[in-house]
């Protein structure tokens, strides 16, 4: 038979379970009880868009609920929940995404306050998106392996293909990142729209390639860890690897890189449209940009009236930059990327 | 009248159970059973073969088109082999030895605690220590052994991490089965002058077959259901479909690629499933006495060779328990592989950022394992106990979201509910409901069997004195299958607490599960974090899994069976 002992031990464990449960549920933040909540779907790392969006809290009092996806499974995601959008606002994230959104039908046209005052290059035509960064892709090499392999930083794409670098690269997926999106039409622009040669290019570098990562930054640590020798990242990612003391060193090709416009979008049937506007409103303005200087975010700001900061603008300086085309890549990025899985990724 | 002509008075009747009760708890089963099993699939059917209103075979042919495609599925089947042949032998080694050799209490504890380890842990946990330990600056390869080229994305990775993850299923299994095999067959051979190898050769392994068979199956099926490990080991030259799936899907919004990608996966499995049920099930071998007679002198392996085998299953227990002890230190240093410095920050951020995750996890694990248990236990009561038409189906139709792989069935939730008439994407309810029905199986399993166990006459006796249905079960049937309860309890709150290739489809803005968080923090990079919410979960789980083991002593029944039990099967 069941002991005092035994009984008093199952009567204590029913106790805390209970409590603990009953802790649950009251901590529960029902959403939409708090103050005003805005919800959105950041391509962002976390790392970036939460100050992000406690400055905004700050500034406006609107709460920022968010999940943190790469940008092919947000577009993903925006695009099956079509019929009943759980996100007011795509945040941030290479235009190539809302472009291929726009064909789909899941934005809703807001042109925000600072419309005008944007560069063309900055804003969709139509008011669909409006860019809030501009985010050149780079070389990031690990110094120690360059130095052990006797090479120089990459200034050509056609470095990249040397031996020495075979099984040492490390790029992210097309299926679900668009730094690789990115870079596939940055390739496919230096190759001048010569689709076979670009392609021809892709499968050379493959054979170097260790790894196709996940997300676009994914091979920053083993680049400055040293487990790969280089990679094609967005600046941002490249940067922030060597601020936390990572020994890498940033290259660009001198036959040019691309860099993608990071914008912003308003979803369609959006249950917090307003809100959403206000955070468009926010992050297009000056009023985001200068905080990227002071959270070591380095973006280079869409807005014309926000300064660059200093040691990110040394960095680009000289550099051969061109804006990719995000019209075009938008119309094409399923068949490029179709391409790309089954030409060069086996 | 003559006996023969009984069967004539037989008539054909559709069987209902007159008692309302259990009337009403079969309709409302049923309807779950509708809605969140048959259903969902039947959304997964339609997109694979359908295109603009008619049936086709198109989607199929297109997805298989892709080179990647076919390249996945050849692959998941070869690597479900592999996996099968090996976890098999290597859980077959360690149940010979655990069984056969005489362990001392001790030994036998340590390996059995650490075989426990890989079947509670949330995903990646093998594959992150093998990174660190494998990659190209993995602290065995570079720092103990100095190789710079060793490439640790690959088959050989994937297979390495699934043996040692999936194993302990097959030492489970065939525990069981080298146990119920009556010494005493043995001692006879022994005693008619045989040698020790052929007593193996001619009886031991002959009478294991079923369970070696069952074994290869589950880890067959295991292995082509794994998405966590092969998303970050495979690399990108060795495709397999259940992350294709999900690439499919979450990479280039092709929910129609996924479903089909998905729907051939379930072709191997549907057969795994009926190999199960229908072969090896039936050929269990009973050994003569069918009960394990008295403890007779085992002679089967010489000391000499136990120690050796002793030796090797703990040096396996060792590279297991590494494993955890790396996962635990990469989450307290502030970066492993360049900075080793102690710090608490990683667990300052999943007690901080992470908080929401654990609170969604927490709640939605302890709200499916209630709700699981009492499904668990109401079905298999129904249909064990119970006859009535539609019985076997139930029986049936209960056990598909087991069985599948867990992409199928996210991918089949998140397409049926997506849109009207149901819309129940982005809450916890379509979150629960993929744990309850899925994990909530193994429940009705363990009632199964447990009821098996208990003489009917038993309720026989409490009807004869007047007691309804509901009175009965709940006076004489529940306390009997308690410890079945608190076990399935224990199981769907555990496989909750460390699923992800369902789910995955199913977080949003509102809900969000840890397994999800680790896989985010893996992507970010933020290796520490993964490690430490990794951490956090094998904790949390192993208390658990003490406390059941606490309850299951304090009321243990006829038929009690071992915790260890159920998570193997």
């Amino acid at each position: 038979m069941i002991s005092i002992k035994k009984s008093f031990i199952v009567l204590f464990m029913t106790l805390i379970f209970s409590l603990v449960l009953v802790w649950f549920v009251g901590e529960m933040n029902i959403p939409g009880q708090a103050a005003e909540e805005v919800n959105a779907y950041s391509i962002w790392p976390e790392n970036w868009a939460r100050p992000m969006f406690e400055e905004f809290e700050k500034a406006t009092g609107i709460h920022v609920n968010f999940i943190r996806f790469s940008s092919g499974e947000a577009l993903a995601r925006v695009i099956a929940e079509k019929s009943n959008p759980q996100v007011d606002v795509l945040f941030g994230g290479p235009v190539e995404t809302h472009s291929a959104g726009i064909a789909e039908g899941v934005f809703e046209v807001y042109k925000p306050v600072t419309y005008n005052e944007l560069e063309s290059r900055f804003k969709d035509a139509d008011g669909y998106w409006v860019g809030i960064a501009d985010d050149p892709l780079v070389f990031m090499s690990n110094a120690g392996f360059l130095k052990e392999k006797n090479l120089n930083p990459p200034a050509s794409w056609d470095d990249l293909l040397d031996p020495a670098y075979k099984d040492m690269i490390q790029m992210a997926d097309a299926r679900t990142s668009g730094t690789a999106v990115t870079r596939i039409f940055t390739i496919l622009q230096v190759f001048d729209r010569d689709e076979a040669k670009a392609f021809e290019y892709m499968k050379k570098l493959r054979a170097n390639v260790q790894v196709y990562t996940k997300s676009g930054g994914g091979g920053t640590i083993p680049v400055g860890l040293g487990q790969a020798g280089a990679g094609i990242f967005f600046i941002v990612d490249a940067l922030k690897t060597q601020q936390e003391g990572y020994d890498v060193v940033v290259s660009f090709p001198k036959e040019g890189i691309g860099t993608s416009v990071e914008a912003i979008a308003l979803l369609k049937g959006a249950k917090n449209p307003e809100l959403g506007k206000k955070l468009i409103d926010w992050a297009s303005s000056p009023a985001m940009q200068n905080l990227f200087a002071e959270y070591q975010i380095n973006f280079i700001p869409a807005h014309p009236d926000v300064e660059i900061e200093p040691s990110l603008a040394a960095v680009i300086e000289g550099a051969n930059i061109f804006p990719i085309d995000s019209d075009w890549a938008g119309e094409n990025r399923k068949r490029i990327v179709d391409e790309w899985i089954e030409k060069v990724l086996p | 009248m003559p006996a023969f002509l009984n069967i004539f008075k037989k008539k054909v009747s559709i069987n209902l159970p007159k008692d309302p009760a259990i009337l009403l708890s079969i309709i409302v089963i049923w309807f779950f059973l509708l809605l969140f099993v048959l259903f969902p699939l039947s959304k997964i059917f339609i997109l694979t073969f359908e295109k603009s209103g008619h049936f086709t075979l198109t989607n199929v042919l297109e997805i298989l088109g892709k080179r990647n495609h076919l390249q996945a599925f050849w692959n998941s089947l070869l690597l479900a082999t592999l996996v099968g042949l090996s976890g098999t032998v290597l859980g077959f080694f360690f149940a010979f030895t655990s069984v056969r050799s005489n362990l001392s209490k001790a030994w036998s504890k340590f390996i059995d605690g650490t075989i426990i380890l890989p079947l509670i842990s949330p995903p990646f946990t093998t594959a992150i220590a093998m990174i660190f330990s494998f990659g190209r600056r993995g602290l065995i390869t570079y720092n103990l052994l100095g190789i710079n080229t060793f490439n640790v994305y690959g088959l050989h990775s994937v297979l390495f991490a699934e043996t040692i993850t999936f194993f302990p299923i097959a030492y489970l299994t065939l525990k069981g089965v080298l146990s119920g095999i009556d010494p005493t067959v043995e001692d006879m051979a022994f005693s008619l002058g045989s040698s020790r190898g052929r007593v193996f050769k001619t009886i031991t392994l002959p009478l294991a077959i079923p369970g070696l068979a069952n074994s290869f199956l589950l880890l067959f099926a295991a292995s082509l259901a794994d998405f966590a490990t092969p998303l970050i080991l495979a690399g990108s030259r060795f495709p397999l479909l259940p992350t294709e799936a999900f690439l499919q899907i979450t990479g280039l919004f092709d929910i129609r690629g996924g479903a089909v990608l998905s729907f051939i996966l379930l072709v191997p499995a549907f057969s795994v499933f009926v190999l199960q049920r229908y072969w090896v099930s039936r050929k269990y071998y009973v050994t003569i006495t069918g009960k394990a007679g008295a403890q007779t002198q085992i002679k089967s392996i010489t000391s000499r060779t136990g120690k050796v085998f002793l030796t090797v299953c703990i040096l396996i227990s060792i590279l297991i328990l590494y494993f955890y002890v790396l996962l635990f230190y990469a989450s307290i240093v502030k970066a492993f592989g360049a900075n080793y410095q102690i710090t608490l920050k990683h667990y300052i951020v999943v007690f901080t950022e992470g908080l929401k995750a654990i609170k969604d996890t927490l709640f939605i694990a302890t709200i499916g394992m209630l709700l699981g248990g009492v499904y668990g236990v109401v079905v298999g009561y129904l249909v064990s106990k119970k006859t009535f038409i539609s019985r076997s189906a139930m029986e049936i139709v209960s056990m598909i979201n087991y069985s599948l792989p867990g992409t199928i069935v996210g991918i089949a939730y998140l397409v049926a509910f997506n849109n009207p008439p149901i819309m129940i994407t982005g809450t916890a309810i379509i979150i629960i409901a993929c744990y309850v029905f899925r994990y909530g199986a193994t429940g009705i399993r363990t009632t199964v069997a447990i009821l098996q166990q208990i003489d009917p006459s038993i309720e026989e006796a409490s009807f004869s004195l007047g007691a309804n249905a509901i009175t009965t079960f709940k006076r004489i049937t529940i306390p009997l299958i308690l410890p079945g309860l608190f076990s399935g309890l224990g199981v769907v709150f555990i496989r909750s607490m460390t699923a992800i290739s369902a789910t995955i489809f199913l977080i949003s803005i509102n809900w969000t599960l840890i397994t999800v968080r680790i896989l985010d923090k893996m992507t970010e990079l933020e290796l520490g974090v993964a490690a430490a919410f990794s951490t956090l979960v094998v904790v949390i789980v192993f208390i658990v899994i003490i406390f059941i083991n606490l309850f299951l002593r304090l009321f243990r029944g006829p038929g009690a069976i071992d915790m260890s039990n159920i998570l193997g099967g």
